[in-house]
């Protein structure tokens, strides 16, 4: 008796079995889930959904600073976790003005800026997405930006690289030479004093 | 696929044993593990499992980091499960300096924990059926984990590994129209549970292949420690929602399935596969009641701290991870960097005991042994 | 055709003394379109297996879209690339392997299911070599396949390898039998071994509506289709009984140690043995080149729509098999063979005598 209802057991769990695949099979205009990716892309989560404050970016995409902001706080240094952001300031003299560095003024906020930022790396490679970094900045002016729906060539693909080096983002506004010129002139200022 | 495959003759036995090296990649996606089995040809004698292709030094580095910057480095032990394991660790730190997080914030913990408990259960079942054979329902599987993956990604922008429970609250809020895309998800989820049903879990050939495999006797399972749906699938009511509620699990009202022996002996394969199945039933009434419940206003950076320094001490919190008793051990100095910080990994006691319960089985079983008990390497191995 | 080839090369004159050569020449000339065929068959079988394993698993399969290179409108090249890119796959022996039997065993394999070819009828009148005891002859042709996977797994010198070639071997040679068994019932309907007889017994309908096909001639021969088929798919090797080919098992299989166009060998031979085995099922119950709708679109080329159509019917079924079932460990396979499906051949022997004694 077992036998005979092992047997129809087997073929009546078989053929639902089968009925679920073929339904799929022929509804697949509805049900297709494949997004042919480089013709058509995923809708991205859109920036600022309804936070009621200043609302934080939800991307986890590439890093973006915006230097004309920043202050040399260095407090999206500390916060990473994993110790990909490099930063070198330097303490300018009252009046001076380094060309094309923008370093005196205010930022968008009101804040006064005191330091010359003179290195600002950030490592993508290393980085691991987590986003602290952003959240500590009194400016804003350090966040995510990106992500698979921006413009980018056609043939590049998000914010691959070729080489390890180029994944290295240098931020900083300071031309070499000019920051050579002014590290000379202070040690000859100071030799001098 | 890079299998490693050495077969030399055992020199204390009789020469009819081999050792197979199941060598650190393999086609079943459970991570990098070696297993290696000395067989007679097809009946496995002893398996020994090598551990430590993953570690990664998680527990020195905690030491090296403060309390918020662990975050994103304890989400990447168990990758699959990552809200769960922020959410034992920020209960850890906060009973550490008697912080109590609103109402709201236990709401959205909840809410979230147990929706990837949904996600982490799908692909451990989706993962099972792909080792033994069926190649669809892993897929459909992974459909609709893509709904939950999109829905954390519309949370907080990272589909996988999210930095999301913070000490003290969350990132942020829910944004608008988060909760009714959840609703629309969960309508849309449960007729998935009977077609997975229809397809995998009373097929014939699935139970042929799964029932009466690789029982764990529940004293087995108690000395081994297991724990999890592995231990619930031997029969054992022991669930750390029920039995030693943490945040605001007493107020749902869900069951904790268990293995009742329903095709073969109480505790093979099918039992454990079966209690991850009415898990993902049960964690969908949860979220259904958390998001009825949920207060919809409030702030959620009510209580957070602005500087993480509790006092010096130690704890020990668990929770219940989707495999298992998460554990972690936290030792602080009174500084803003713990000087110990443990994780007690639940899946590393499930493959503690895959040698005591594959004695006598085939080569094809072990893997299917190995599938039930859904483990991760990156937990293990940390 | 062979018959043909010969005939039409006598009547010419100046060919006439070279018996010998001329044999030849037919014997090439009638294997040159099999062969085709058969290349054929596994391009568009591998094409229509990943777009139904696709569609089966809501996704698209193969697409051709984008810059650059790509695949044709719905994937359609797809096949072509892959064949491409094995023929230009390195050619890798393992050292210690047995060289000449490890270059041997895929030849023997496509031998086999080439030969069986031979006696495939399309039509009435296009078959290669026209014998009378046509179902006899692929029975036996479709053995000759398991001393190519001896033999691979045996020179692979790799333990394991010789292990999945002994249960395949093991596993085809066991369901051999209830297949063989499972055609009993045709011959005694039809009274003949030859394909041509079979499918003549099968001419006709009753009522004018429901065509005289030996499937719907007794409740005993829809069991014995499907024991018939499901016996065929555990011969091919393919889920749900394809153990000693798994991926997700440890041991990858006999043909672990075969690259590039070696590989593509055993491939063909398996799709060839996949259309065999359904174009059998095909002539013996469904009716082979007869249309369905008696009376109506019968003619020689429609004939061939037919078979090829019925047939390819039968291949999707298979194919619905693998994407939707687990497999069956090897103990369970052998079981269900011994336990299940000898004693149903049996019963459906005596089951379809009975009713012919009884009902005539």
């Amino acid at each position: 008796m077992n036998y005979f209802l092992a047997i129809f057991d087997t073929i009546s769990t078989l053929i639902t079995g089968m009925s679920v695949t073929l339904s799929h099979m022929l509804k697949i205009r509805k049900g297709n889930v494949t997004l042919q990716y480089p013709v058509e892309r995923w809708p991205r989560p859109e920036r600022n959904i309804g936070f009621n404050e200043e609302s934080y970016n939800v991307i986890r995409s590439r890093l973006t600073v915006d230097m004309d902001d920043c202050i040399g706080c260095l407090k999206c240094e500390r916060a990473c976790p994993v110790d990909c952001i490099k930063i070198e300031t330097h303490k300018v003299e009252k009046g001076e003005d380094l060309a094309d560095a923008n370093h005196t003024g205010i930022t968008s906020n009101g804040t006064p800026k005191r330091l010359l930022v003179t290195r600002f790396d950030i490592d993508m490679s290393e980085c691991c997405y987590c986003n602290l970094c952003t959240y500590p900045c009194p400016e804003e002016c350090i966040f995510m930006v990106g992500g698979p729906n921006s413009n980018r060539h056609e043939i590049d693909y998000e914010f691959s690289e070729y080489d390890r080096n180029d994944m290295v983002y240098r931020f900083s506004k300071v031309p070499p030479d000019i920051l050579q010129n002014y590290v000379q002139k202070k040690e000859i200022s100071e030799k001098a004093s | 696929m890079g299998i490693n495959i050495n077969s030399q003759n055992l020199n204390n036995n009789s020469d009819e044993e081999m050792v197979l090296n199941i060598g650190p990649q393999h086609p079943s996606t459970h991570g990098v593990l070696r297993l290696k089995t000395i067989t007679d040809g097809e009946i496995i004698k002893k398996i020994t499992p090598y551990i430590g292709y993953l570690h990664r030094c998680f527990e020195k580095h905690c030491e090296n980091l403060t309390y918020e910057q662990a975050i994103p480095f304890v989400d990447r032990c168990d990758y699959i499960g990552s809200m769960n394991n922020e959410f034992g660790y920020a209960i850890a730190v906060e009973k550490l300096m008697d912080i109590q997080v609103p109402e709201k914030v236990e709401y959205i913990r909840v809410i979230v924990a147990e929706m990837n408990r949904i996600a982490s259960h799908l692909l451990a079942v989706g993962v099972f059926g792909l080792d033994v054979g069926a190649v669809t329902p892993f897929v459909y599987c992974f459909r609709d984990r893509e709904r939950i993956l999109d829905l954390f990604e519309m949370l907080c922008g990272a589909r996988l590994l999210y930095n999301y429970i913070w000490i003290g609250g969350v990132s942020h809020d829910f944004p608008v129209g988060w909760v009714e895309k959840t609703y629309e998800f969960l309508d849309y989820f449960e007729p998935k549970i009977i077609e997975t049903n229809d397809l995998l879990t009373y097929n014939k050939i699935f139970i042929e292949r799964t029932a009466d495999v690789g029982v764990i006797p529940p004293e087995v399972a108690i000395s081994y420690g297991v724990t999890g749906p592995n231990l619930r699938g031997s029969g054992i009511n022991w669930d750390l929602r029920k039995n030693e509620p943490y945040s605001i699990y007493d107020k749902f009202d869900f069951d904790i399935p268990i293995g009742m022996g329903a095709m073969g002996t109480v505790g093979d394969c099918w039992d454990r596969y079966y209690v991850r199945i009415r898990e993902l039933e049960e964690s969908l009434k949860i979220v259904r009641q958390a998001l009825d419940q949920m207060p919809r206003d409030g702030d959620v950076y009510e209580s957070m701290p602005k500087k993480i320094r509790p006092k010096s001490g130690h704890i020990y919190s668990r929770t219940e991870s989707p495999r298992g008793d998460l554990g972690f051990y936290i030792e602080s100095d009174g500084s803003a960097i713990p000087s110990r910080l443990k994780l007690r990994s639940p899946a590393f006691t499930a493959l503690s005991c895959i040698d005591e319960i594959s004695k006598g089985w085939m080569l094809a079983d072990m893997l299917t042994i190995l599938g039930s008990l859904d483990i991760v390497l990156g937990e293990i191995d940390r | 055709m062979v018959d043909f080839y010969i005939d039409l090369f006598s009547s010419v004159d100046f060919i006439k003394p070279y018996q010998s050569s001329i044999f030849i020449i037919s014997v090439v000339l009638s294997g040159i379109p099999i062969f085709g065929f058969m290349a054929v068959n596994a391009l568009v079988a591998v094409y229509v297996e990943r777009k139904v394993s696709a569609f089966m698993q809501d996704r698209l399969g193969p697409m051709g879209h984008g810059v650059g290179l790509h695949a044709g409108k719905w994937g359609v090249l797809q096949t072509l690339a892959d064949a491409i890119k094995l023929l230009t796959k390195e050619d890798i022996i393992p050292k210690s392997a047995d060289k000449k039997l490890f270059l041997l065993a895929p030849c023997i394999i496509f031998i086999g299911s080439f030969v069986a070819f031979a006696g495939f009828p399309f039509n009435e009148f296009l078959v290669a070599a026209d014998f009378n005891l046509g179902l006899f002859y692929i029975l036996a042709m479709s053995s000759v396949g398991v001393i190519g996977i001896i033999l691979a797994g045996y020179s692979s010198n790799n333990k394991w390898s010789l292990y999945g070639s002994m249960r395949s071997a093991a596993q085809i040679v066991s369901y051999e039998i209830p297949a063989a068994l499972s055609l009993l019932p045709i011959v005694m309907l039809s009274g003949s071994l030859a394909f041509k007889d079979i499918v003549l017994a099968q001419t006709g309908s009753t009522l004018g509506i429901l065509p005289n096909w030996f499937i719907f001639d007794n409740p005993f021969m829809i069991v014995a289709f499907w024991l018939f088929f499901i016996a065929g798919v555990a011969e091919v090797n393919r889920t749900p009984f394809d153990l000693p080919e798994a991926e997700s098992e440890l041991v990858a299989g006999w043909m672990t140690e075969y690259s590039g166009m070696r590989w593509a060998f055993f491939f063909l031979a398996e799709y060839a043995n996949m259309f065999i085995v359904a174009g059998v099922a095909t002539i013996g119950f469904l009716g082979g080149w007869l249309s369905p709708i008696p009376g109506f679109f019968e003619g020689n080329i429609w004939g061939v729509f037919w078979l090829v159509s019925k047939t390819s019917f039968l291949i999707f079924v298979m194919m619905w098999f693998r994407w939707t079932f687990p497999r069956l460990r090897t103990d369970q396979l052998m079981r269900m063979c011994w336990k299940f499906f000898l004693p149903g051949s049996f019963f459906v022997i005596i089951g379809v005598g009975l009713w012919d004694l009884l009902m005539r």
